[in-house]
């Protein structure tokens, strides 16, 4: 197991008037090499759950197991360093995430703290930069004139610089343009198959990050009310979307309304345009009776 | 970070000094000053502080936060103490090293120096715990008003003065999301030997100082935006009305400042 929680709870301010709690009593197990994403509306706890990952916040009740590290609310903290060069975290606000005056200082940064040579850090910004797709051109640039979209790219490829086994992203594909968003997901798809990363992704729109995840966690008011394969949240769906206001992609909808009619609950779900085609025309030549119920509907 | 700093947020429990008109509040404040300043013997102090603790437990807001309050000046405090117990030569000699000596003059004139400023910085909390931002810029341009007639704008004063105090808390939040991000990638700060955490303090200032910068052009765009023109006239939303029981709140700082004047001369 990568990642395991134990009635993990977290309030912000412990101990104060302002105290609020934004996770409560979660548990969840999360196995090396995954692609799992957290999903849920604003406040439900996902960026939260996002920072127990490595360290960043320590729980206030419970235990959280990463890796072999042991963070929980009572006892001394063991030393995070080695745990953060093996989870990177991308927060949420990527101008909240770069702090140096280069794009290159800032991307070697990380490998720099971890102990690698200049030179080698040097390659491996270059190297990471190129994966999410911009050419060493940035390296010298300011990354506060960036665009925010590009911003967001320099703050990924700083953390995917540091090479982390579990890569943990809030959101990376907001602010960036239709195309970027595909390319990214593919990106982190395929760290996650050719590489074993761990890939962990908090995420809005569960439409681009569906054909690759294969761990969904619904987050609501800091608890967990699901974690389940792909196929679970189709059947599911209905009941996550009233419950939680999920916003339930339109293909999972679709594909329920088309499976309720048919009988096909118990089948992998078709969540593409292409494949939904195929099976209707499958539906079509196996089934004569569908047929003759889809013309008369 | 954010919890340890306590300057500048309201606490509401709804007690009536939380009611009380901020210009009645402000007012009350500079006359506590005075008194403060006033205090000079062991009787004084105590009137003071059983003064202050009276109205500490008025507000409802448990008293630990007022000893949170004045807790980051412990420093100046300690060294108050420390000057007054050096300098002051008066009464029997206590304790004696070398050429310099301790007298129970200065010993006492230490801590009372000492429990002054406590009792000040913990007091005045009062002020920001009961009143929130809005109210006080309010109370301040009400009491500031009389400037115009020597021809300083109180608007454009309360103005910069609530942006200041409107600011500390989001550079603060900031300066804790770039440690996050910097803890994040393998620079904690809390891990750090101190050499090390001086100089990535100082590798902060840059970044934080740019985000404030921009912070601050943003809420210049958005406020010109929504059609704020600075020394236009402006109608208030919340209207102070000035009561029987803020003049006793005044009232009661001007009996307090005659009982410790009178001390001075007794």
């Amino acid at each position: 197991m990568a990642i395991v929680f134990e009635k993990v709870s977290f309030a912000y301010d412990e101990r104060s008037l302002w105290r609020h709690s934004a996770l409560e009593d979660v548990s969840l197990e999360l196995e090396t090499g995954v692609f799992a994403a957290v999903a849920g509306t604003t406040g439900s706890g996902k960026s939260t759950l996002l920072q127990h990952f490595n360290g960043i916040l320590k729980p206030t009740g419970g235990k959280v197991r990463v890796l072999d590290f042991i963070l929980q609310a009572e006892g001394k903290q063991p030393p995070l360093r080695e745990l953060r060069r093996r989870v990177g975290l991308v927060f949420q606000f990527p101008e909240q995430q770069l702090f140096e005056d280069t794009v290159e200082k800032d991307l070697c940064f990380g490998p720099l703290n971890f102990g690698m040579g200049l030179e080698e850090a040097r390659e491996r910004a270059s190297q990471a930069l190129a994966l999410v797709g911009l050419d060493d051109s940035f390296l010298p640039r300011n990354p506060f004139h960036l665009s925010g979209g590009q911003m967001r790219k320099v703050a990924i490829a700083s953390v995917l610089a540091m090479d982390p086994d579990i890569i943990a992203l809030d959101e990376p594909t907001a602010t960036l343009d239709p195309q970027s968003r595909a390319e990214l997901a593919g990106l982190l798809s395929r760290l996650q198959r050719e590489q074993g990363k761990t890939v962990i992704v908090v995420t809005h729109r569960m439409e681009e990050m569906l054909p690759y995840v294969d761990t969904w966690i619904v987050m609501k008011g800091g608890t967990k009310v699901f974690q389940g394969s792909p196929a679970e949240l189709v059947r599911e769906s209905g009941r996550l979307e009233r419950e939680c206001g999920l916003a339930v992609p339109a293909c999972i909808t679709t594909w329920n309304q088309v499976a309720a009619r048919f009988g096909l609950e118990h089948e992998e779900p078709c969540l593409t345009p292409e494949k939904l085609a195929e099976r209707v025309v499958r539906l079509l030549e196996g089934h004569p009776q569908g047929n003759k119920r889809e013309g008369g509907g | 970070m954010r919890n340890k700093l306590l300057f500048g947020r309201s606490i509401d429990t709804g007690s009536w000094v939380h009611g009380v008109d901020p210009r009645a509040k402000l007012t009350g404040m500079v006359l506590y000053l005075v008194a403060i300043v006033i205090v000079g013997s062991w009787p004084a102090l105590g009137i003071a502080a059983a003064f202050s603790l009276a109205y500490m437990t008025a507000t409802r807001i448990p008293l630990k936060y007022f000893a949170k309050a004045a807790k980051p000046l412990w420093v100046l405090m300690v060294f108050i103490f420390a000057v007054q117990c050096i300098t002051v030569k008066q009464g029997e000699e206590l304790w004696r090293l070398g050429s310099w000596a301790l007298y129970t003059g200065g010993l006492s004139s230490g801590l009372i120096a000492a429990s002054r400023m406590a009792l000040l910085v913990s007091f005045t909390a009062i002020l920001t715990f009961t009143t929130t931002p809005g109210l006080l810029n309010q109370g301040l341009a009400g009491v500031l008003a009389p400037l115009r007639r020597i021809g300083i704008s109180a608007q454009r004063l309360t103005l910069m003065m609530s942006i200041a105090l409107r600011f500390i808390p989001t550079i603060l939040d900031e300066t804790h999301k770039i440690l996050k991000a910097q803890a994040a990638r393998g620079a904690d700060l809390k891990e750090m030997p101190w050499k090390e955490k001086g100089k990535m303090l100082v590798s902060l200032l840059v970044p934080v100082t740019v985000s404030a910068f921009r912070r601050a052009e943003e809420l210049v765009l958005s406020m010109e935006s929504r059609g704020y023109v600075i020394g236009a006239p402006r109608s208030e939303y919340h209207l102070l009305s000035w009561r029987l029981r803020d003049t006793c709140f005044v009232l009661s700082y001007v009996v307090l400042v005659a009982v410790v004047l009178s001390f001075r001369w007794i």
